[in-house]
């Protein structure tokens, strides 16, 4: 599938200096940017679709969104799972109305064309209006997408036939996901339900916010911070040694210190559990990254999720117009965990990053003022800054990515929107650089990498 | 039959009585005046030590679907709280950075359809109301949340305590960025 728009080719590189470190403010609230952002970026991405555990079974689905496209994604009965239009190819009905379920069959409310699970199409009502030749059953199925892809666990898919593979897409960002993933025997899952909400907020105040913004935690959450800790100010930062790593859009702000988030969560026994945990992760994953899971941290994955690891609250920001965002949450966990730590997890995300928890109430009210103060028409001419932290690039030997020190810092957030202007610019994907060259080349598993990666 | 077992029968589910009834229909507007207030110190005096406060996220499914959305405790919830769960929450706004709170946010609850009924526990009753809570912000930011609620309420002296609510709220996508707020 190639997902084509003609007519407007405007210079995006006027929209930012990342050298320099600026940003102009039209890119979060005008409508044409937007519209080009739903084709270049969402239709061309590898977008995040489902965890494979809240579809486990046969006939299982869930419906959701890539970019603004509504979708279905249903295991299929071999196992595997496919990704499909949630619009009839008859008028264009949505076809499945639930959020999650299982089915052998969605039938359309409209004249009732049936679709299986991997979208065909398998009958109608009153069959026989069609004479023989109006309707090839084999071409008139639910529109699959061009890739399905699933990285221990999480489940990804694109509209795109020209895109990397999934690892390929990932990159060295997979070595940092691991440390979510992969951190216990058994891998991860998410607990049951998702909680939705909405944001009049541009989505990528969402994503920059996660991707690099420990600045503003220790200030806008010395609140939340405070409810959770007995009153202690959030966790001390150690710029010497906290870092910046992007990777193509992705990425991942820590500390080395390996427990401020989870003191954030506020629930002691799961702290204890990590801890325990904590040598076998250091065995399974190497000392480096033991030392960063668990510690002030968040991340995202280009385009549009997030999540806090160590905190456990997983969430994808889905585009809903220039000036609003539906933010998805759920709650990821080992599945080795005992039910309760789970649920002392699910419990401790929904405190602090449920739309009642204590940090999360005080993001919403910034972004969505962020979005709509900028668009003023003299104000949206004004620069932002993004220059902190811009003469602190590091070489790092067990650090993939391009790294920065100190926590403390734009960098994540200069190259997320460095590759968000590849992308803008770019018509085939091949032609766009790698930013930086992947270290970990083709390898499909960074548990078990020698030397340098497994310090 | 026990006697004992006669009397659950006979007392689980009846209509209280009209003095009662009103006393515990006074009971849900006065917690709701504490709320509007934010006098959220009095209104913690109003919950009991063993409270469960529970708002469950509601999924849209298929009528024939039956996953157990409302009373599945490990699913995800907007509350699932404690009481010191939710002395924690509240603890927030006393450290005076919470700065989406200032200015502060104006609230109305309105509390509609009470219906009180008698528990196998003499001293416990079980309230369903309705709830619409409608906020507004700085200019021109607002929304309105809409549910019900089913409540057990203790009798404590002259006075009733909150032991045990299950809110309702109908919507599916949440249609406010958070939730600061409780019902
Ligand atoms: S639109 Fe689906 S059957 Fe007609
Ligand atoms: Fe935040």
């Amino acid at each position: 599938m190639r997902i084509e728009r003609i007519g407007r080719e405007p210079d995006y590189s006027r929209y930012m200096d990342l050298k320099e470190g600026w940003l102009d403010r039209r890119i979060f609230s005008d409508a044409d940017i937007y519209e080009e952002e739903l084709y270049r970026i969402f239709a061309r991405s590898w977008l995040f679709v489902a965890h494979e555990s809240q579809i486990p079974s046969s006939g299982d689905f869930l419906t959701t969104h890539m970019g603004e496209d509504a979708v279905i994604v249903a295991r299929q009965p071999d196992g595997s799972i496919r990704v499909m239009l949630n619009s009839c190819p008859h008028r264009g009905n949505k076809v499945c109305f639930a959020d999650a379920g299982n089915t052998r069959r969605f039938v359309c409310n409209y004249h009732g064309w049936a679709f299986d699970t991997a979208g065909d199409l398998k009958g109608m009502h009153e069959e026989y209006c069609y004479d023989a030749g109006d309707i090839d059953f084999k071409n008139h199925g639910l529109k699959n997408v061009a890739k399905v892809g699933n990285y221990k666990g999480l489940v990804f898919a694109t509209f795109n036939s020209d895109a990397p593979s999934l690892e390929a897409w990932l990159g060295d960002f997979r070595w940092y996901l691991d440390m979510i993933l992969d951190n216990e025997e058994g891998g991860t899952e998410f607990i049951g339900g998702c909680i939705k909400s909405v944001i009049s907020a541009n989505w990528k105040f969402g994503v920059e916010n996660f991707i690099g913004d420990a600045y503003h935690a220790g200030w806008t959450h010395d609140s939340g911070a405070r409810s959770m800790n007995n009153g202690q100010p959030f966790p001390p930062i150690d710029m010497q040694n906290s870092y910046h790593a992007s990777m193509n859009g992705h990425g991942w702000e820590f500390g080395t210190e390996g427990v401020g988030d989870l003191v954030l969560l506020g629930r002691p026994k799961v702290m204890d559990y990590y801890n325990k945990i904590r040598p076998k992760m250091a065995e399974r994953l190497g000392e480096m990254r033991s030392k960063i899971f668990g510690s002030v941290a968040s991340a995202s994955i280009f385009p549009n999720v997030s999540f806090l690891p160590g905190i456990s609250t997983f969430r994808q920001w889905q585009p809903k117009g220039p000036m609003q965002f539906e933010l998805k949450t759920w709650v990821i966990v080992n599945k080795a965990m005992p039910d309760d730590i789970k649920e002392e997890v699910t419990k401790g995300v929904m405190q602090t990053f449920g739309p009642g928890g204590t940090f999360e109430m005080d993001d919403g009210e910034n972004w969505e003022n962020c979005t709509t103060v900028n668009r003023g028409v003299v104000t949206r001419h004004e620069r932002l800054h993004y220059r902190c932290g811009i003469g602190r690039e590091i070489e790092h030997d067990t650090l993939p990515g391009i790294v920065y020190r100190g926590q403390y810092n734009d960098a994540n957030q200069r190259g997320f929107y460095q590759r968000w202007l590849d992308m803008m610019t770019h018509d085939e994907f091949g032609k766009m650089p790698a930013r930086p060259e992947p270290r970990l080349g083709n390898v499909a598993e960074t548990r078990d990498l020698p030397g340098l990666f497994a310090l | 039959m026990t006697d004992t077992a006669t009397l659950k029968r006979t007392r689980e589910g009846t209509a209280a009585s009209l003095e009662l009834t009103h006393a515990l229909t006074q009971t849900l507007y006065r917690e709701a005046r504490l709320l509007d207030t934010e006098n959220y110190a009095d209104w913690a005096e109003m919950l009991a030590e063993d409270l469960h406060y529970h708002m469950p996220g509601i999924e849209t499914r298929y009528r024939r679907d039956k996953t157990e959305q409302v009373t599945d405790l490990t699913r995800m919830a907007y509350y699932n709280d404690s009481k010191p769960e939710i002395l924690k929450r509240l603890s927030r706004l006393e450290t005076g950075t919470a700065w989406s709170e200032d200015p502060a946010t104006r609230y109305t609850h309105i509390i509609t359809n009470v219906e009180v009924e008698l528990t196998e526990k003499a001293d416990e009753f079980r309230v369903y109301s309705n709830f619409y809570a409608y906020r507004n912000r700085n200019e021109r930011d607002e929304d309105s949340l809409v549910g019900n609620r089913i409540d057990i309420w203790r009798q404590v002296g002259h006075a009733f305590q909150l032991v045990k609510r299950r809110a309702i709220l109908k919507h599916n996508v949440m249609l406010s960025k958070n939730l600061n707020i409780y019902i």
